[in-house]
């Protein structure tokens, strides 16, 4: 028991000893010095009070003296080939985030205007999109390729983002369907698409069984068209039938205009 | 309060205000329509109905108008459910009828009313929590009970250091126990022995020893250290046990320390009226974790001009709201005012400014000043368990352990931090400033510093069981 010197032993004879318990083996004997005067002061002089003395006063020791650990052996990691392209801005990061909880069907356009954008896209959305489409081939794909070297490495490094894609990628997403009446909305000028819908909701036209290929209208209207259409589905009658799906279509194109505002409104290349 | 007689109906923005999202306040509005529902009426304060669902049964739903609260019988996790959106709307519209309240919806009603007046009255001085985990806030279904004023009366509070002193002396002995028949005695591994003294430390009033009991018992046998890990809380909690007898014996500051990890309560007004740190505050990161049944948010803050940290704590009980007002990466003008003692814990009164302009991160450090800053103040407070640092390193593995590294020294990873990926993909191989929350365990990654974005990676709340932004 002498023997021990340093801290650091000691701790682990104490480890040692709390498992067995003191009736069955005697606690060890601290180093020198101030340690070995804590224990000795002791106000349980029983082999266990002072076990627990030695072990608050060891704690406190250890603590106090926290160090760190040796520094990595050099090289630690291989770092990923430079991507000179620039960072997604903060804002449209933030953008991906309500489109996935509230509109996942604009994430296909909001992947496209990153791509053409020229878009790096930001650490915490590639990790987020890799675990998000880990079984989808066809966004996976995109993903390995907007994310650029850095995909890579991150995949190699942590394998619980590695794809599981099963099926073929397809190199182009689906178009969204929507109703041959409402088609020629998408070629009209913005004042008519706004008539149109607002009056449609005024008149009980529109209520929840639209809701699907109005939605999809919504995502495929021309940009310019967006946020005066927002504008005008808040504006609706609250006491008309169909209120709650105007506002939410206010949403869905307010959402993709900023979406496309915060990707195409400053160039990625300055 | 009580409501005035007639209440000015709601619009209809402030529906859609407190609906979760506009495809939930889409999905109630289409619910309200007055033939799905039954037995529907309002009054001043609540409005309620009887909506037929996809259940077998119709979902009673009641919605507190004056107060805004809402109960519906629904399965739903979505907080307010689209019936109680609905309901909203039928009133907005005017299909609600003006009606006497069920008894079950008075009851509900008048509750929330006296719990409303109870908390108006206690509110000018209600007790802060005293350690860790805090009581829950008052529930819709619970009962507040303003905390009696021990201060007020010497006799009850000599009686309660005295419950206090004996919880200490009771911990010591069974700390004593635990070492006399050894960690891998059976006992220890039944949660009934702990429990059992963490309730009677309840008892005493010395629940933030309480809950490091009941922590503990969930770390035996883990993982392969785990006796490890439950020795050094032991000689932590017998340091506390000591030195919380001996507080009258003990120098101002670390007396108040000792008395608040021990569990003394200080009441939230007195912290408050104390003398507030007003400066820029850095936030730096935060980090929640589940207590027991309670969700615990850490906002770790940093004085731009003391370089100070201090930690905003919050708490929430299943299906409560953790406080969201501090945000990663600004930096708030603001009044914090510090518990009793060196703690780290304070609260935040006045803010000046939001500082919302702008991305904030804390000053960066090599790995080995962020280490001696730790062991200072471990050294001040060897009971704490989570302190923060903020550093400039690279994460790398060694032998299968995710580590932050530099030149002088490198920080073990808590195993399965949640932000582990993110920081990778942040650094590149890179070096890159990091805020990080010290456990015992390992460092916990909270936020990574980019030039022009804070990226909140730290632990976060299940969604399922609060609301956490």
């Amino acid at each position: 028991m002498s023997s021990i010197a340093t801290v650091a032993e000691f701790w682990g004879e104490l480890v040692t000893t709390s498992l067995l318990g003191t009736d069955r083996r005697e606690p060890p004997s601290p180093p020198a010095g101030p340690l070995r005067d804590v224990v000795d002061d002791a106000t349980r002089p029983t082999p266990s009070g002072r076990m627990l003395a030695a072990t608050g006063a060891c704690v406190a020791a250890r603590r106090a003296g926290f160090t760190p650990l040796a520094p990595a052996p050099a090289p630690s990691l291989a770092r990923p080939p430079h991507d000179d392209r620039p960072m997604l801005p903060s804002a449209a990061a933030h953008r991906w985030r309500v489109v996935v909880a509230h509109w996942p069907l604009l994430e296909d356009e909001w992947l496209d205007l990153v791509e053409r954008g020229g878009w790096r896209l930001a650490p915490d959305v590639l990790v987020d999109l890799l675990r998000r489409h880990r079984i989808d081939a066809g966004r996976r794909g995109r993903i390995a390729t907007l994310g650029g070297p850095l995909a890579a490495w991150l995949v190699d490094l942590c394998p619980e983002l590695a794809g599981r894609a099963t099926g073929r990628a397809t190199a182009h997403r689906r178009e969204l369907p929507i109703s041959p009446a409402l088609a020629p909305l998408l070629d009209e000028d913005v004042e008519a698409v706004c008539q149109t819908l607002v009056a449609g909701f005024a008149g009980g036209l529109f209520g929840s069984p639209h809701r699907a290929v109005l939605v999809n209208l919504v995502a495929r209207l021309r940009p310019e068209v967006l946020g005066p259409l927002a504008t005008a589905l808040r504006a609706a009658d609250a006491t008309a039938g169909g209120v709650g799906l105007a506002i939410s279509l206010a949403d869905l194109a307010s959402t993709r205009d900023q979406m496309i505002a915060e990707l195409t409104g400053a160039s990625a290349h300055g | 309060m009580a409501p005035a007689e007639q209440t000015d109906r709601w619009s209809i923005e402030q529906v859609v205000a407190i609906a979760p999202s506009a495809a939930r306040f889409a999905a109630g509005e289409a619910l309200a329509v007055a033939s799905r529902w039954s037995t529907l009426g309002a009054d001043a304060r609540v409005v309620w109905g009887r909506c037929l669902g996809s259940g077998a049964e119709p979902y009673d739903t009641v919605v507190d108008h004056f107060d805004v609260a809402w109960r519906c019988s629904c399965p739903s996790r979505s907080q307010p459910c689209k019936h109680a959106l609905a309901l909203l709307v039928l009133w907005i519209r005017g299909e609600v009828p003006a009606a006497v309240a069920p008894a079950g919806v008075a009851a509900w009603a008048s509750s929330r009313a006296r719990r409303a007046d109870a908390v108006a009255a206690a509110v000018a001085d209600a007790p802060a929590p005293s350690d860790d985990v805090a009581a829950p806030p008052a529930r819709d279904d619970g009962e507040v009970r303003p905390d009696t004023d021990a201060s007020a009366s010497t006799s009850a509070r000599d009686d309660r250091i005295e419950r206090l002193r004996g919880g200490l002396i009771e911990l010591d002995r069974w700390l004593d126990d635990r070492l006399r028949t050894g960690l891998a005695d059976p006992s220890v591994a039944r949660y009934a022995t702990w429990d059992g003294l963490a309730a009677r430390l309840t008892d005493a009033r010395a629940g933030a020893l309480a809950n490091r009991i009941r922590r503990l018992a969930g770390v035996v046998g883990t993982r392969p250290d785990w006796h490890e890990h439950v020795l050094a809380e032991i000689g932590v909690l017998h340091l506390l046990a000591q030195a919380g007898q001996r507080v009258p014996d003990l120098p101002g500051p670390l007396a108040d320390a000792v008395a608040v990890a021990a569990g003394w309560q200080v009441r939230q007004a007195d912290v408050l009226a104390g003398v507030p740190d007003t400066q820029s505050w850095v936030v730096a990161g935060r980090s929640d974790t589940r207590e027991d049944r309670i969700e615990v948010r850490r906002v770790w803050l940093r004085g731009v001009e003391s370089g100070r940290w201090a930690v905003v704590l919050s708490f929430a009980a299943y299906r409560q709201r953790l406080d969201a007002d501090l945000v990663v990466g600004t930096a708030p003008h603001a009044d914090l005012h510090r518990y009793p003692g060196s703690s780290l814990r304070a609260l935040l009164g006045t803010v000046h400014d939001g500082g919302g302009a702008g991305v904030a991160a804390p000053p960066a450090s090599s790995i080995a000043d962020a280490c001696a800053e730790l062991g200072a103040a471990l050294a001040v407070e060897p009971w704490a368990d989570r302190l923060a640092a903020t550093v400039l390193a690279t994460p790398t593995v060694v032998a299968s352990r995710w580590r932050l590294t530099d030149c002088t020294g490198s920080l073990a990873m808590a195993a399965g931090a949640p932000g582990t990926a993110v920081l990778l993909a942040a650094s590149a191989g890179e070096p890159v400033a990091v805020t990080v929350e010290w456990t015992t365990s390992g460092v916990v990654p909270l936020t990574v510093h980019l030039p022009d974005r804070a990226l909140d990676i730290g632990p976060r709340a299940d969604p399922s069981f609060v609301v956490a932004a």
